[in-house]
């Protein structure tokens, strides 16, 4: 029930990513999240895909890694890992 | 393509100002307790029995989250203490800012004990950080021994589960043994008590596990200088 303040919180940073990088555009994000997170991946790819739709965000995939309770990880895990930068085309008007 | 390491928490913003009100709280000496649990568990009912029951001259403060309604404040205020609604106007969880924007000047008033209800959902107040000393989970007997396997998260990360309205275990097939156990393969360090608000049970075990963790709070929120030897 989160998801939405979550992919938010995600599509902000990437926001904050680009502008360091104007010239182009994210094609990808990469999100680490642990079994103990409490997100659910079916509503967090709706939400992903609802504030994405139709900005020039625009295809944006999702890439999600899911780790377990062990070998130092906690399970509590939500973070941005990474994002794929590609050159943004110019938009034709 | 270009990929750009980030590696940094989605809910950063979140846990910065967790991090913030925890060093507050721990200046303050005052200890906050997040209570966690579904609608209906009893949270605030426990807390009413809890007020009605503080020793005299306590410090005590609450904050109640609630989607919408003043509901809990009002009742929460008839024990004398001071009580701010959060109404989270959709929002399933409290969130650190919300917490640090309805505190106000509470901190700066010598506060000992703040409790702060979050909005009655297992899942989502799981993930944001309050500041707080311990999460408290609210079980009640009229749910499912299976909480704690199907919300393992707050039960991990609680450090007391109040199994509360017990006094209806005559009327309902809920195992109180089989709801422990359960709480325990998930987090075999959690403290747990039985409560309820109607029969009066369970409130001196409460208030004991209180006391300790405030007295601690308190003792480590006086100057280092105090405890350093004397030259």
């Amino acid at each position: 029930m989160h998801e939405m303040g979550i992919a938010n919180s995600v599509l902000e940073a990437v926001h904050k990513e680009l502008h360091r990088h104007p010239k182009n555009r994210a094609s990808k994000i990469g999100l680490r999240i642990g079994e103990f997170a409490g997100v659910d991946e079916a509503s967090l790819r709706f939400c992903f895909e609802a504030l994405v739709k139709g900005t020039p965000m625009e295809p944006l995939e999702l890439e999600i890694e899911w780790c377990r309770a062990e070998n130092g990880h906690s399970g509590d895990e939500l973070d941005l890992a990474y994002v794929d930068l590609e050159e943004s085309r110019e938009v034709s008007a | 393509m270009n990929r750009v390491e980030i590696e940094k928490k989605v809910l950063s913003e979140n846990e910065q100002i967790a991090a913030r009100l925890r060093a507050a709280l721990a200046s303050a000496g005052t200890l906050a307790l997040n209570f966690i649990g579904s609608p209906g568990a009893g949270k605030t009912a426990l807390l009413e029995g809890l007020l009605q029951r503080l020793p005299i001259h306590t410090r005590a403060a609450v904050l109640t989250g609630d989607i919408q309604t003043e509901n809990d404040a009002i009742r929460l205020q008839r024990y004398g203490y001071p009580v701010r609604q959060i109404t989270t106007a959709g929002a399933c969880h409290l969130d650190a800012r919300m917490v640090e924007k309805h505190l106000g000047d509470w901190l700066d008033n010598g506060l000992e004990l703040l409790l702060i209800e979050n909005v009655g959902n297992l899942v989502c107040p799981t993930s944001y950080d309050l500041g707080e000393d311990a999460k408290v989970v609210v079980l009640s007997v009229a749910e499912g021994e299976d909480k704690p396997l199907k919300y393992p998260g707050i039960f991990r990360k609680a450090e007391l589960m109040l199994l509360n309205k017990v006094d209806l275990l005559p009327h309902v097939p809920f195992k109180p043994e089989l709801a422990c156990e359960n709480a325990r393969k998930i987090n075999p360090a959690i403290d747990i008590i039985e409560t309820s608000y109607t029969a009066g049970i369970g409130f001196d075990r409460w208030l004991n596990w209180i006391a300790a963790r405030a007295e601690l709070k308190k003792a480590l929120a006086k100057p280092m200088a105090e405890f350093a030897p004397v030259s």
